[in-house]
């Protein structure tokens, strides 16, 4: 009777406290909150900007390989070989389901894997002009990394342990087969960076709030 | 125990029923293709060639000359010369033989497109001749992607179109769509091979709504709605053209918005009727979409003021008159 009177008072005065202290909570943290939505924002704009870098390297290195590789219906089935290189494709539900930080993870090792086989590339491609925008790409993509790392790191989740796998892959038995490998590793990265632009569009709409609940919740209010 | 007598009689009555029914119904039911332009020969059912026949084409007798012994022949058949064609006995009157000849053609390569319009769903293909064969025809649609070979559900309207549930999204392997279609004379196949985001295309905005804005001669409000067809704009948004002339000019303006269903526009040209449309695309993957249905608005103008005239009378003092200013030519 009494008793519970005075508790619901209790509650009220320790809720009236607590809401008075949550405008100076945002306040305080309001960079960081920022920060995250900024990072998004200009992830998301990167992975626009290496999609479209992506179609004039992929046109010209795929005319390098020569045919059939370079047919617009080229449509060569999934060799066990080409396993190697992370894939974007996921069931719809799942893709939908993923929690903030496995999105991000996901995207991140995919990149930084993506951006090691590239680089391997570097070195045995043709002209002049092919090594200078693949150079040029590949200092975007890690630019890319290093964006989706800040996003992260923002928003105080760990980075994925590097990849234990050796950066060397083992060569390719033929010439065709190399070649195989690198149309594959191209329309891989094609596929990620359309992925990666509804990745970051559903976090852009999810992180602000996500921000603030973790600070109350470190404050341990 | 029920004597057997009257029920074994009753099966074979019913036997021989059967059998006489099946012996005229192969008379009746008898249809034959032929292309357009063939040399077609029919036979008079069992009879001997040198039986004397009567043809006839929908109830109208065929001349004799039309004829090689009882034997029909048709010499490069054309679309006219379909119909029912009936072989009578000569003197008895009897049909012996009747078929219906449908004149046609094989099918042409089909036309096939695909289309998602309701991106991460899946997508629809729908497909038609590009000419008439005249005759029935039958499609079988397959889809293959990499190993699997996926079930195009047919829709039930419109015909001729089928759609199909991704089951994994952001594929690198493409799907490769064939369409085959049968008739008695030939058939023909087509076939398409995209990528899961080459073919997104939405359905044009919805409920476009076009205002003029009080006190303001020089601007028109447009508001619109996501396609219903477009079941997730939140994860998958969509970014908008919007295109307006006045009616009088030929030159279109055009806004590209990437968020929000709605603009004003601020340099409208007074007091002169504008036709608006407005086109949707995915944010990032994909095709415009046609544009939407046109809306007509005309910007604010002011009320028109009460004038006033002085008319002068000979010799008399001034009148003034009222006059409600520009009601129109007619007005005397």
């Amino acid at each position: 009777m009494d008793f519970r009177a005075g508790d619901s008072w209790g509650i009220f005065a320790f809720l009236c406290a607590a809401l008075c202290n949550l405008p100076t909570v945002p306040a305080l943290n309001g960079t960081e909150e920022l920060g995250a939505g900024q990072s998004i924002q200009k992830t998301y704009d990167l992975t626009r900007y290496l999609e479209h870098q992506l179609r004039t390297l992929a046109g010209t290195y795929l005319n390098y390989l020569g045919p059939p590789f370079n047919e617009p219906d080229f449509n060569p089935p999934r060799l066990a070989r080409a396993e190697r290189v992370p894939s974007a494709t996921v069931d719809l539900d799942l893709w939908r389901g993923l929690t903030d930080n496995a999105r991000l993870a996901a995207n991140y090792r995919a990149y930084s894997r993506l951006l090691k086989y590239l680089r391997g590339l570097d070195g045995q491609v043709g002209t002049v002009e092919l090594r200078h925008r693949l150079g040029h790409f590949c200092s975007s993509l890690q630019g890319l990394v290093l964006s989706i790392a800040g996003v992260m790191s923002s928003l105080g989740y760990p980075l994925p342990p590097p990849d234990p796998r050796p950066s060397g892959t083992p060569a390719a038995p033929n010439d065709f087969l190399k070649k195989m490998d690198d149309f594959w590793l191209l329309k891989e990265l094609q596929t990620w960076l359309w992925r990666s632009a509804k990745d970051f569009n559903r976090l852009k709409k999810k992180v602000p709030p996500a921000v603030v609940t973790l600070r109350i919740e470190a404050r341990g209010l | 125990m029920a004597n057997p007598v009257p029920s074994a009689c009753c099966v074979v009555l019913a036997v021989v029923v059967v059998v006489y029914a099946q012996r005229h119904s192969q008379q009746d039911s008898h249809i034959q293709y032929e292309r357009v332009g063939a040399d077609v020969t029919m036979k008079c059912g069992s009879m001997d060639w040198d039986a004397a026949v009567t043809w006839t084409a929908n109830g109208t007798d065929i001349d004799d000359s039309h004829l090689n012994g009882s034997y029909l022949i048709l010499k490069k058949v054309d679309l006219t010369q379909s119909g029912q064609y009936s072989c009578y006995e000569g003197s008895s009157w009897h049909l012996k033989y009747q078929t219906y000849l449908r004149v046609g053609v094989p099918p042409k390569e089909p036309v096939l497109m695909c289309r998602s319009n309701n991106y991460p769903k899946g997508f629809y293909c729908s497909w038609h001749l590009p000419s008439p064969t005249y005759i029935p025809n039958s499609f079988n649609i397959s889809v293959i992607h990499g190993t699997r070979e996926m079930v195009c559900e047919k829709d039930i309207f419109p015909k001729n179109r089928c759609h199909i549930r991704y089951l994994q999204l952001f594929s690198t392997v493409k799907y490769k769509v064939t369409l085959t279609v049968t008739n008695a004379l030939g058939k023909n196949s087509t076939t398409l091979t995209f990528d899961e985001f080459a073919i997104v295309k939405p359905d044009p905005p919805e409920s476009v709504v076009a205002k003029p804005v009080p006190n303001n001669p020089r601007r028109l409000e447009v508001s619109w709605q996501n396609p219903s067809s477009w079941p997730d704009p939140e994860s998958f948004p969509l970014k908008f053209f919007l295109r307006y002339r006045p009616l009088i000019l030929d030159q279109w303006q055009h806004v590209e918005l990437s968020d929000g269903t709605s603009h004003t526009i601020t340099d409208a040209y007074a007091g002169k009727e504008y036709i608006i449309q407005v086109a949707a695309k995915d944010n990032d993957i994909g095709t415009w979409s046609d544009w939407s249905v046109a809306v007509h608005a005309t910007p604010w103008t002011e009320e028109p003021k009460q004038l006033t005239t002085e008319v002068q009378i000979t010799g008399e003092t001034l009148t003034q008159h009222k006059h409600p200013a520009l009601r129109g030519p007619g007005y005397g």
